[in-house]
């Protein structure tokens, strides 16, 4: 067993990395090693829009990622500052901007940079999928 | 070793030429979505003399059609081959 992390750089819907990191994360989790986190950076913050309804028939990225979190305990964080600067709110941050509604919602959390130089410490694997 | 991970064509973006020129002599090539475009037809001959380290996601090749066409000395391999290549290198570097 060994721990692994997940560095997402790419929007869902915009490039195939979305749909090749939850591939590769419910692969791992799989495998039975401990997945510690998936870190969305960039426009990967995107993946954390809880509105996301994409067509019925489509794979939903967004409730891929939450399955993943409910199944296996993994920890999604989402840059905020990467965030912020998109739209992606969630309800204590738009509140602190006035902002009416939110756009992130738990499972996934906006946390800052250091948390993903942490899990690039603390795993023995980090797997980065960019746009 | 480490396993180096490229997500372009090299018919569409130069990054690849970076992840050869940045590869050690025993380092792993994975080739993954538009990548794998560089295991088939004159795209592979930009991989020349990688044989036995060049791998392609099976799983890219066949959502675009191109596994028939795989250079047979590619290693194909499928999402839980990629999670085995990644425990045998020491770390990953991603070219995107």
């Amino acid at each position: 067993m060994m721990r692994y992390a997940i560095l997402l750089m790419g929007a869902p819907y915009s490039s195939q990395a979305a749909h090749s990191a939850l591939r590769f994360a419910r692969a791992v989790a799989a495998r039975g090693h401990r997945l510690e986190g998936v870190f969305f950076y960039h426009d990967g913050v995107h993946n954390a829009a809880r509105l996301a309804a994409p067509p019925q028939d489509e794979p939903h990225l967004v409730d891929g990622w939450a399955a993943l979190a409910a199944d296996h305990g993994v920890p999604l964080q989402v840059c905020i500052a990467a965030a912020l600067r998109r739209g992606l709110l969630d309800e204590r941050e738009a509140a602190r901007h006035g902002k009416q509604g939110h756009s992130v919602e738990p499972p996934f959390e906006l946390t800052g940079l250091g948390q993903l130089v942490d899990l690039g410490l603390r795993c023995d694997r980090l797997v980065t999928f960019g746009p | 070793m480490l396993l180096h991970i490229l997500n372009r064509s090299p018919a569409t973006s130069e990054v690849f030429r970076q992840a050869l020129a940045a590869m050690g002599p025993d380092d792993r090539l994975l080739l993954i979505e538009d990548g794998v475009q560089g295991a088939v037809g004159a795209l592979f001959g930009r991989f020349s003399g990688l044989e036995g380290r060049l791998y392609a996601q099976e799983e890219d090749l066949v959502a675009r059609g191109l596994a028939p066409l795989c250079a047979p000395s590619v290693v194909r391999v499928d999402v839980e081959g990629f999670v085995t290549l990644t425990e045998e290198a020491q770390k990953t570097v991603s070219w995107f």
